[in-house]
């Protein structure tokens, strides 16, 4: 609500400014738009340009649509691009069923505590996402610090576990990984509802659950579906920790590509497959826009 | 016919603190306090921001648990009781209507939670949204309506399940100066047709005194005094309070016997001039002879003359003094008097024109200043300027 009443306010004396500073202004941009053409525009061109004119072995550079039709057409390939949304779907749920409750406490309980676990939120995003990986890899290894102490302190098992390169420790990589992106997005939402709002309900006679079931929840829904839309796209294009922790439990998009890449070398394919997640992400952004125009309409 | 209906549904019930008491750390939000509302009343919370006034309702809703004490609604102790099991009502200053839904579902929100059935919430969201007078409103968004609609359907929200106190933290604090006026009233009548017991938490002493049956007025976590707004206006004990509701003019002096041994009566001394000498006929905390007193008068208590009246000596006190500024206040003019050997000047507000055509009294004129010793009220100094 309050960004959308904001918004008007702030936009005003932000045109104003344009027109003082007048066309030299445009040359600022310069460096920014040249950097996006080179390293965004154009690859994003030639991919797409690619995945329809691709390189048959006898075959000349002509427009066709066998990439995609092997894509879509092979049960193999349809397999994959279903186990990489389920795959993104899932930790997308974990994600939320995780960060939910952190961001929860975040805004309503930490007080002065905020700004620690905002600090231990983000600083693993500030680390390598290959070191943080192969943090997993030691503590889910045939004798890592999960394994030792249930086979020699507890002696609950005989034999080391298989955790790594499971479908788990895909799952727990990423989850790990992208998490702080929904408590984040969850956190800042909540941050801008009233509590006395809650307190409204309280004394309507809600308790609780019911409170947060039909006030909290409800205005929330923002902050969910940036955090679950940002969650699900970044995992749909993560192939390093699948790689890593994953082993081949997962067959995802992304490793494919890697694939195709370095193994083999049908460039054509590999873009037709980036097209698709490009696609898929331009949905995701969609919705996400759709979602939140509506809800600044709503109020 | 809705309001005979939800009076009928609604017994009042009164509300007890008893030495309630509520620290924030080491800050002492709430000093142990009691007071004792009887049922049907509305009763103001008054006094500037940090008195302790939004704690002590907070305290009342079951947001805050009191560090001692107990608050007993309707002979019940609430100690235990979480906020959704007191059967309250409670409207917010910003109103805190939910945004995602609309006027009707907010204010079925608390029967539907009750478990009303549909049809029964239907009739009572449309007979509240009747007297509240905003029929028809069911279906806009609170963001669609002005803040005073919003403020109305805050209210119906609150009242719709019946609870048996009404708890109003700042109701009309975002409204503006006609609107609040004319809200103040609406709020006044629809609680009497409702005869809801009342708590109302305001920092506004105009508010308080024109709708509160009683005020309870506090400073620095304490209930200073309790009473109806006449008493407490006409009667502070205390100078916070004296200052807060409105104007004084306070005299710091000692005070004596009269010269016939009977009443008391306070000297002010000054340089170069003769003591003011006030009798003091109201007396609750009346300063003991020898002791050092502080007493005040009402600037609409004194009167202001050309020619000394003839009472004076007798039923009036008075003393002369010169106007050094005055400003038309529309129904009356607010003068600022110069007295010889007194450093704050005083304040007389006197009718435009007067009873007895006494007019306006020009910058530079010497007046007489007159009052009654019954207006004269003697003040416990808690050293707290308003």
């Amino acid at each position: 609500m309050t960004a959308t009443v904001a918004a008007p306010a702030a936009s005003a004396p932000a045109r104003r400014r344009k027109a003082h500073s007048g066309a030299l202004s445009i040359w600022w941009v310069l460096p920014a738009v040249l950097f996006l053409i080179v390293f965004y525009v154009f690859p994003i061109v030639q991919n797409g340009y690619r995945g329809f004119y691709p390189e048959f072995a006898g075959a000349g550079l002509e427009f066709n649509l066998r990439a995609y039709a092997k894509l879509l057409g092979d049960s193999f390939y349809l397999g994959v691009i279903v186990d990489t949304f389920w795959l993104s779907a899932l930790v997308t749920l974990i994600c939320l069923v995780l960060g939910y409750p952190v961001a929860y406490f975040l805004v309503r309980y930490s007080g002065r505590w905020s700004g620690v676990i905002i600090f231990l939120l983000i600083a693993p995003l500030l680390t390598s996402i290959i070191m943080r990986t192969y943090g997993w890899r030691v503590l889910l290894a045939r004798r890592g610090l999960i394994n030792n102490p249930l086979l020699d302190q507890l002696g609950l098992i005989d034999a080391p576990l298989r955790l790594v390169n499971t479908q788990g420790s895909a799952v727990v990589g990423l989850v790990h990984v992208l998490v702080p992106f929904m408590v984040l997005a969850v956190a800042s939402v909540l941050q801008g509802i009233d509590t006395r709002l809650e307190e409204s309900a309280r004394i309507l006679g809600a308790n609780r659950w019911q409170t947060f079931l039909r006030v909290t929840l409800p205005l929330s829904l923002d902050g969910i579906g940036t955090g679950a839309i940002m969650v699900f796209m970044i995992a749909n294009g993560s192939f390093v920790t699948l790689l890593l922790i994953g082993g081949d439990s997962f067959r995802t998009l992304p490793l494919l590509i890697y694939q195709q890449f370095n193994t083999t070398r049908d460039f054509g394919f590999a873009a037709a497959m980036g097209n698709l997640l490009l696609l898929s992400a331009v949905g995701c952004l969609y919705l996400q826009l759709r979602l939140i125009r509506r809800r600044g309409v709503k109020g | 016919m809705l309001q005979a209906d939800a009076a009928a549904a609604r017994t009042s019930v009164d509300l007890r603190l008893e030495e309630v008491s509520k620290n924030f750390g080491s800050v002492a939000a709430l000093r142990p306090s009691s007071l004792a509302v009887e049922a049907g009343l509305l009763v103001s919370l008054l006094g500037p921001s940090g008195c302790g006034k939004t704690t002590t309702l907070r305290l009342i809703a079951g947001f805050e648990a009191p560090d001692t004490g107990r608050v007993v609604i309707g002979g019940q102790d609430v100690g235990d009781l979480p906020p959704n099991r007191r059967r309250l009502g409670m409207v917010f200053q910003n109103y805190s209507l939910f945004p995602h839904m609309t006027v009707g579902e907010n204010v079925a929100f608390g029967l539907k939670i009750a478990g009303t059935g549909r049809d029964e919430a239907h009739r009572r969201v449309r007979s509240i949204l009747e007297l509240v007078r905003l029929p028809g409103f069911e279906d806009r968004f609170a963001h669609q309506l002005s803040g005073g609609q919003q403020q109305r359907v805050a209210l119906a929200r609150s009242l719709v399940t019946n609870p048996s106190v009404l708890l109003l933290d700042e109701p009309l604090g975002a409204l503006d100066k006609n609107l609040r006026e004319s809200m103040q009233f609406e709020l006044r009548r629809i609680q009497q047709s409702l005869g809801i017991t009342t708590i109302l938490v305001t920092h506004d002493q105009e508010e308080a005194l024109t709708m509160s049956d009683r005020v309870a007025v506090m400073n620095h976590g304490s209930i200073l005094q309790y009473g109806t707004p006449t008493e407490v206006y006409d009667h502070p004990r205390t100078r916070f309070v004296s200052e807060f509701l409105g104007t004084s003019n306070l005299f710091r002096g000692r005070a004596a016997r009269g010269p016939d041994g009977a009443g008391i009566r306070v000297e002010v001394p000054r340089d170069g001039a003769p003591p003011v000498v006030l009798r003091v006929a109201r007396n609750g905390a009346a300063p003991k002879p020898g002791e050092p007193a502080l007493v005040a008068i009402r600037p609409e208590k004194m009167r202001l003359t050309r020619t000394a009246p003839p009472a004076l000596g007798r039923e009036l006190d008075g003393l002369t003094a010169k106007v050094i500024d005055s400003v038309f206040r529309g129904t009356y003019h607010a003068y600022q008097l110069a007295l010889p050997g007194r450093g704050d000047p005083l304040f007389v507000y006197q009718q435009t024109i007067d009873a007895d055509g006494q007019g306006v009294f020009p910058t530079g004129s010497d007046v007489h200043v007159t009052w009654s010793p019954d207006n004269v009220v003697a003040l416990a100094d808690d050293g707290d300027a308003a």
